[in-house]
């Protein structure tokens, strides 16, 4: 073999040995970002049903278990933003991702439910929104609703923001879906069951709140989504 | 693995780290090793005329002169010549300057080009067995020339290059060109060692008297005589050295527009030679290392780079036209405010890390260049403003070279 052809061969299979593990580093940390994933949701969905058998247990005291609710849909945010990156890094049709954010929605829906059971029981009046937005390349401005929610979200923590894909194939979330009559025209926002669609500016989504709901900056919580959160 | 322009990218990603790769065992390989380690000393002195043709290079003709005579070599063996190529400056007058001196001959002519110079100064030079040219506005070390002579070790060295750095670098463009040309000194002494050079600097290259007759002498060449010198010693089946430790300082361009107007002659004077004149060297395998390595990735370069800029174009105006969408939405505070560490986030994509393995490996190059060429001056802080500079500025030298080739267009010398 002549010293060119050795010298080619050898440099072959340096730059397959680099390639190959700088490939590998990639793929483990992605794998080691879905099982963070898992390993939060997990708690999560420990968490979530732990409040609501704390609220069942509490029916004198309902109350109580409003601090938990706060963390717990402080968690709920953080698990929104990694999911919207791991979302961005593996694509929107890999399984494990979706599958993840299946269960997100799932969380956010009983979070959802179960915020609404401890206002009526304890005479909160909390801001509520739910924001439907898609990944399918169908919506143009869902980028720009989700920065403003993100904005909104940061800036006024007592607000309660749930994102949520509409196109996700999810029965619970088709059902809340058209519970709360939500028309497929996205963005779509309800607030305190005030609907608005489309986005023009965070200005005219700051007209649909209620009076006061943006100037409070007491926090009992807030959730953020895959796609709200999803700022640089 | 999601879809992304990313992936248009990674097959110029991979062709680059197999090129770093063959460069560093190459590097490792005995023959650069045994090129490194040879000393200068000299078991034979030989005739030496060193030819320095010049034209408008008032301010820097002198210098170059002196550098010349400083050298420590003996001066019954060593003659300068001087020739103005039709000077419509002071030159004329500086070279005369020297004319009384035993080692010099000055000659002025009409200005007929720089290759009519050096072939002037060849006839001149009856008397060496070595023959070297250096541009008006460089400068060599006093021991350049001993290591240059080493150098000619075998017969079949038909050419030796020095190691080639920017003198005095102040402006920023010269700053950068110093780290491009610590870079080009390793990979100079690299593919030397393989006979891979497909060009000997007119900054203090030497050739074999004997060459010229054997091959002929300069031609216009597109205004790249050098280097189409070095492809008809390529073609010759001789070789081309390069003695590390002979350094040569050259006066880089200090503005974009000069530097463009070089690098543009340089870039469509390869183009041409290499794809029209030489063409059959591509491919070559009697001399492998340059027909089926170097002068591929050479062009390559050419493509590579463009494609690289153009991909960096797209993402920095996708991600400027988003950030500008999104300023308008939120406000700019923040868009751009402060998140604690977190290892999820951090962006490692094959793209960036084989990027960054990439640039990480051409600082090593520079790095090395500089140290074993002992080449004085401060790399780190050059190397920073190449990082910011060089990805910028030479695609548009690559761009307009590529554009000219295609259409015709003819390249100035200044």
């Amino acid at each position: 073999m002549s010293f060119f052809a050795r010298n080619a061969l050898i440099a072959l299979g340096i730059t397959v040995a680099i390639a190959g593990t700088v490939a590998y580093t990639v793929n483990y940390l992605n794998r080691a970002r879905i099982t963070e994933l898992v390993a939060i949701e997990n708690q999560l969905s420990i968490d979530t049903l732990s409040l609501e058998t704390q609220f069942s247990l509490l029916e004198t005291a309902p109350c109580d278990s409003v601090a938990s609710s706060s963390v717990l849909t402080n968690e709920l945010a953080d698990l929104g933003d990694r999911l919207a990156y791991a979302e961005a890094q593996l694509g929107k049709n890999n399984v494990q991702v979706m599958q993840l954010k299946k269960q997100y929605s799932l969380l956010e829906i009983r979070d959802y439910l179960i915020t609404k059971k401890l206002a009526a029981a304890c005479g909160a009046k909390p801001v509520t929104v739910l924001y439907f937005y898609s990944n399918s390349g169908d919506c143009s401005d869902c980028d720009k609703a989700g920065y403003a929610l993100s904005y909104l979200n940061t800036t006024y923590p007592a607000l309660r923001v749930y994102s949520f894909d509409y196109n996700l194939e999810l029965g619970a979330l088709k059902t809340f879906i058209t519970v709360n009559k939500v028309q497929r025209a996205l963005p779509a926002f309800v607030v305190n069951g005030k609907h608005l669609y489309g986005f023009t500016s965070l200005e005219d989504l700051e007209k649909i709140f209620p009076k006061g709901a943006l100037a409070s900056t007491t926090a009992t919580g807030s959730t953020s989504s895959p796609q709200a959160s999803s700022k640089p | 693995m999601v879809w992304s322009p990313d992936v248009y990218i990674y097959p110029f990603l991979f062709l680059a780290l197999y090129f770093e790769s063959f460069l560093l065992v190459t590097f490792l390989s005995k023959p650069a090793r045994m090129r490194r380690l040879k000393t200068a000393e000299l078991s034979v002195v030989p005739n030496v005329a060193i030819i320095v043709p010049c034209w408008n290079e008032e301010t820097t003709i002198a210098g170059t002169v002196e550098s010349l005579l400083a050298l420590e070599y003996p001066k019954e063996k060593l003659s300068l010549i001087l020739i103005n190529d039709g000077s419509t400056d002071g030159t004329p007058a500086v070279i005369d300057r020297f004319a009384e001196h035993p080692q010099i001959t000055t000659i002025h002519k009409e200005n007929g080009g720089k290759f009519t110079a050096m072939n002037i100064g060849i006839e001149h030079a009856k008397d060496a067995e070595l023959i070297g040219f250096l541009d008006a506005d460089s400068f060599v070390a006093p021991d350049s020339l001993r290591e240059i002579v080493a150098a000619f070790d075998a017969p079949d060295i038909a050419a030796v290059t020095a190691s080639m750095s920017i003198h005095k670098p102040i402006t920023l463009f010269q700053r950068m060109q110093y780290a491009e040309y610590s870079l080009s000194i390793t990979l100079r002494h690299v593919f030397a060692s393989i006979n891979g050079l497909y060009v000997a600097p007119g900054p203090f290259s030497f050739y074999r008297r004997s060459v010229f007759t054997e091959i002929g002498l300069f031609k216009h060449a597109y205004l790249a005589e050098d280097m189409e010198m070095s492809m008809r010693v390529q073609r010759a089946g001789l070789r081309i050295g390069n003695a590390i430790r002979a350094r040569v300082y050259t006066k880089g361009p200090s503005t974009f527009p000069k530097l463009l107007t070089q690098r543009v002659r340089w870039t469509t004077g390869f183009l041409r030679n290499a794809l029209f004149d030489y063409r059959d060297l591509l491919g070559n395998k009697k001399n492998k290392v340059l027909g089926m390595l170097v002068l591929p990735f050479a062009l390559y370069a050419v493509v590579g780079g463009i494609s690289l800029f153009v991909y960096g174009l797209y993402q920095t105006i996708t991600h400027g036209l988003h950030t500008i969408s999104m300023a308008q939405t939120v406000p700019f505070s923040f868009l751009f405010s402060w998140h604690p560490f977190n290892w999820f986030y951090l962006p490692f994509t094959i793209t960036t890390l084989l990027g960054a393995a990439l640039m990480l490996n051409v600082f090593v190059w520079m790095m090395l260049g500089k140290y074993l060429s002992k080449t004085p001056g401060k790399l780190v802080l050059n190397i920073a403003i190449f990082i910011v500079l060089y990805g910028i500025v030479a695609p548009v030298w690559l761009i307009r070279s590529v554009s000219d080739v295609a259409l015709g267009t003819r390249t100035p010398w200044r």
